[in-house]
């Protein structure tokens, strides 16, 4: 089964959109509620104060999720660092992807962007899960310098999903800025599956490429994560010092 | 590791300590229904250890250790390293078996008792408050000798405002601010750590050079040995940021290997920068000049090597070593309240997180509003002794909680680190620790032990019916 990791910031009233939990529908939901700290407030503090409130929200939210027809659990955690626990539960809970959550409504139409490091095969596989039997259309999208090779992996790609039923179209943009034209395709499409980006120096600076993409887009973002196993070769698990 | 004695009692409030049965692991800490992220790793535990350190030892006291024990100052540092070096051991093997927020506080009232808990749990608090306090006046001295760098002189007397208005401004950026500062502080820490072994690696080859010279070579130890050893008690204020680094075990990354690294290597390295930092120090001058030149002797010692860049260089050092001394020990003083809070010794409402910035106002005001009383004595050998005094019983008595828990090991007791040399190393390390504290003024011996009595006296109205022994949570 494949399972998809909701991060809440769920003390500052952070949720799902009903299109979210319904398109997560045929997968196993983690909902994450975090909470940061700041420094001067040791975690286990927080906890005392704010668990019980946290715990009611993560049960009412995992409830929304099982009414769509998915099965979910939570985890609660407080922190000093949100991507360091990000990151941990992921790992811990061996998930496929993880949600950003944005706004949607019922979503018709998904773009799915292979540009980036993660295998266009995971990535493909990981929709057709996801899209199931379900009315949803795909757009699979491609920023690349290499028309014929682009062109090619991504026809082989957009194959693969009409194979499972799907409704596939593909855009292929050439030596254009690949942020801009992916946000400048999201406009027609409800939500975005995308692949997970080692950091770079641009993300140093710019922040997560995901977390851009879901403010400019509004909508909810899945990122799907490195297969664990591929990653551990190149030295891409979270490391633990520092 | 839930199986233990169940925590019992109430306060006279009625409260009972907040215990749970928790799981441990390198990344977080497990209860039933919510985990507590590590973040912190060695580098963020190692600054917070000699970050707190550094601004006393390097640029508070080496004038006025000079002028009291002569060179041979270099010797009571050397002291102080040893004693905190004897008692950092036995806390890592501790805070390796209980990796909880609260420090010495937790280990001895688990060990010895709600007694020795309360006495030592409130201790910590006022001992940080004056630790507090002292690095606030520090900062005053050379928040005035910077003016004066720049071209403004204003004299000493501005000396305890400016403590004063820092003091009360780190309090309300601590409530209100939500920014990270701990990149900020080991940004500080390497930048200081950079700034002083560039300077006393020049110095100390200046200082070597000049053997010989004209500079009349002054006896070692001109006022005889137990002034070192009193010298000792007074600088020992610059060894106690290792235990804040226990305050927060509770967020380190695999205690098992950083808490232990964390303590025992800041204790080395600001215990070499130290005795380094008065070789070149009394190099430079007479002990009677560097006594003259009082809490900011360090500056004119940058001067005598490095000129007018010296001099400067040393001021900036100055400013952010005792302003991250300052910080670094309000964040530990709110910890300590908040771990005897919880274990129902204060009430519930001190560790309160305020809801519009997510800070423990309440213990941060508790730890800052006595801080700036305290400042405004203006009494700096008396704050850096008081808050040694009330720090040395606490380390005195975790080393007697190590010999009781490893005499009778509970079934949970299992630490990651185990001290080297036991039983020779705690039982030297509870010794000296206790021994320190003789060579104290009066006063301060004084001050210190009403402290303990109040604390006890506390106790015995309160908390007389909680039980904490062998309660883990």
């Amino acid at each position: 089964m494949t399972r998809v990791l909701v991060p809440l910031a769920i003390l500052e009233g952070e949720s799902v959109s009903s299109g979210l939990s319904t398109l997560l529908g045929p997968m196993d939901v983690t909902v994450l509620g975090y909470h940061v700290l700041p420094e001067q407030t040791p975690p286990d503090q927080a906890r005392l104060q704010y668990e019980d409130r946290a715990t009611a929200a993560l049960d009412d939210l995992v409830a929304e999720f099982e009414a769509a027809g998915g099965h979910a659990d939570h985890r609660l955690v407080f922190t000093h660092d949100r991507e360091q626990t990000v990151d941990r539960v992921a790992a811990e809970t061996a998930a496929d992807a993880y949600a950003i959550p944005g706004v949607t409504g019922p979503v018709d139409r998904l773009l799915v962007t292979v540009t980036g490091d993660v295998a266009v095969d995971r990535i493909c596989s990981f929709v057709a899960e996801l899209v199931g039997d379900r009315e949803i259309g795909v757009t699979l999208f491609l920023a690349t310098d290499d028309e014929a090779g682009g062109r090619e992996s991504i026809e082989a790609a957009g194959e693969r999903l009409s194979e499972h039923g799907i409704d596939v179209e593909t855009e292929l943009a050439v030596d254009e800025p690949p942020f801009e034209a992916l946000i400048d395709a999201a406009t027609d499409h409800d939500a975005i599956v995308m692949g997970e980006r080692a950091p770079s120096l641009r993300s140093l600076i710019f922040g997560e490429e995901a977390e851009r993409v879901a403010s400019e887009s509004v909508g909810p973002v899945l990122v799907v994560r490195e297969d664990p196993a591929g990653a551990s070769e190149r030295g891409d698990r979270p490391s633990d010092t520092t | 590791m839930g199986d233990t004695s169940p925590a019992g009692g109430t306060n006279v409030e009625g409260e009972s300590p907040q215990v749970e049965a928790t799981i441990e692991t390198d990344e977080a800490t497990i209860t039933d229904d919510a985990e507590l992220e590590r973040t912190l790793g060695l580098s963020g535990g190692l600054a917070i250890g000699i970050g707190t350190m550094i601004g006393a030892g390097i640029f508070v006291f080496p004038g006025l250790a000079a002028g009291e024990a002569g060179p041979a100052a270099a010797a009571s540092f050397a002291i102080g390293a040893l004693v905190a070096l004897l008692v950092a051991l036995p806390t890592s093997e501790l805070a390796t078996a209980m990796p909880k927020s609260g420090g010495g506080y937790y280990y001895i009232s688990r060990a010895l008792g709600t007694l020795a808990g309360t006495v030592v749990g409130l201790s910590l608090w006022f001992g940080l408050v004056f630790a507090t306090a002292f690095y606030l006046v520090g900062f005053g001295y050379y928040a005035v000798d910077t003016l004066a760098e720049l071209g403004v002189a204003v004299g000493d007397g501005l000396v305890i405002p400016l403590a004063l208005l820092f003091g009360a401004g780190f309090t309300v950026l601590n409530v209100t601010g939500t920014e990270n500062a701990a990149k900020l502080q080991n940004g500080i820490v390497a930048l200081l750590l950079s700034i002083l072994v560039f300077f006393l690696g020049y110095g100390g080859l200046d200082a070597v050079g000049l053997i010989g010279e004209p500079s009349a070579p002054e006896q070692f130890a001109p006022f005889g040995t137990v002034s070192v050893l009193t010298t000792a008690a007074l600088v020992f204020t610059s060894y106690l940021g290792f235990a804040q680094v226990a305050t927060v075990a509770g967020e380190m990354k695999n205690p098992g290997r950083n808490l232990p690294l964390a303590m025992v290597g800041s204790v080395l390295v600001v215990g070499v920068l130290y005795v380094a930092a008065i070789f070149v120090a009394t190099s430079a001058f007479g002990s009677e000049q560097l006594a003259g030149f009082g809490e900011t002797a360090m500056v004119e010692v940058g001067r005598h090597y490095l000129g007018a860049a010296g001099a400067f260089a040393i001021v900036f050092g100055g400013l952010l070593a005792t302003m991250s001394s300052a910080n670094a020990s309000v964040l530990s003083t709110s910890r300590a309240i908040y771990a005897v809070s919880k274990d129902a010794l204060l009430p519930r409402r001190a560790s309160h997180i305020n809801l519009r910035y997510g800070t423990p106002h309440v213990a941060l005001g508790m730890a800052g509003g006595p801080i700036l009383v305290l400042v405004a004595t203006g009494r700096v050998e008396l704050l850096a002794e008081v808050a040694s005094f009330l720090h040395l019983v606490m380390y005195g008595l975790i080393c007697v909680a190590l010999l009781v828990l490893r005499r009778n090991e509970p079934e949970w007791y299992d630490p990651d680190f185990r001290v080297p040399g036991y039983p020779v190393v705690p039982i030297l390390g509870a010794l000296t620790s206790f021994a320190l504290i003789g060579f104290m003024q009066r006063a301060s011996q004084l001050i210190g032990l009403a402290i303990m009595l109040a604390t006890a006296g506390w106790y015995a109205y309160y908390a007389r019916d909680v039980t904490l022994k062998g309660v883990l949570q």
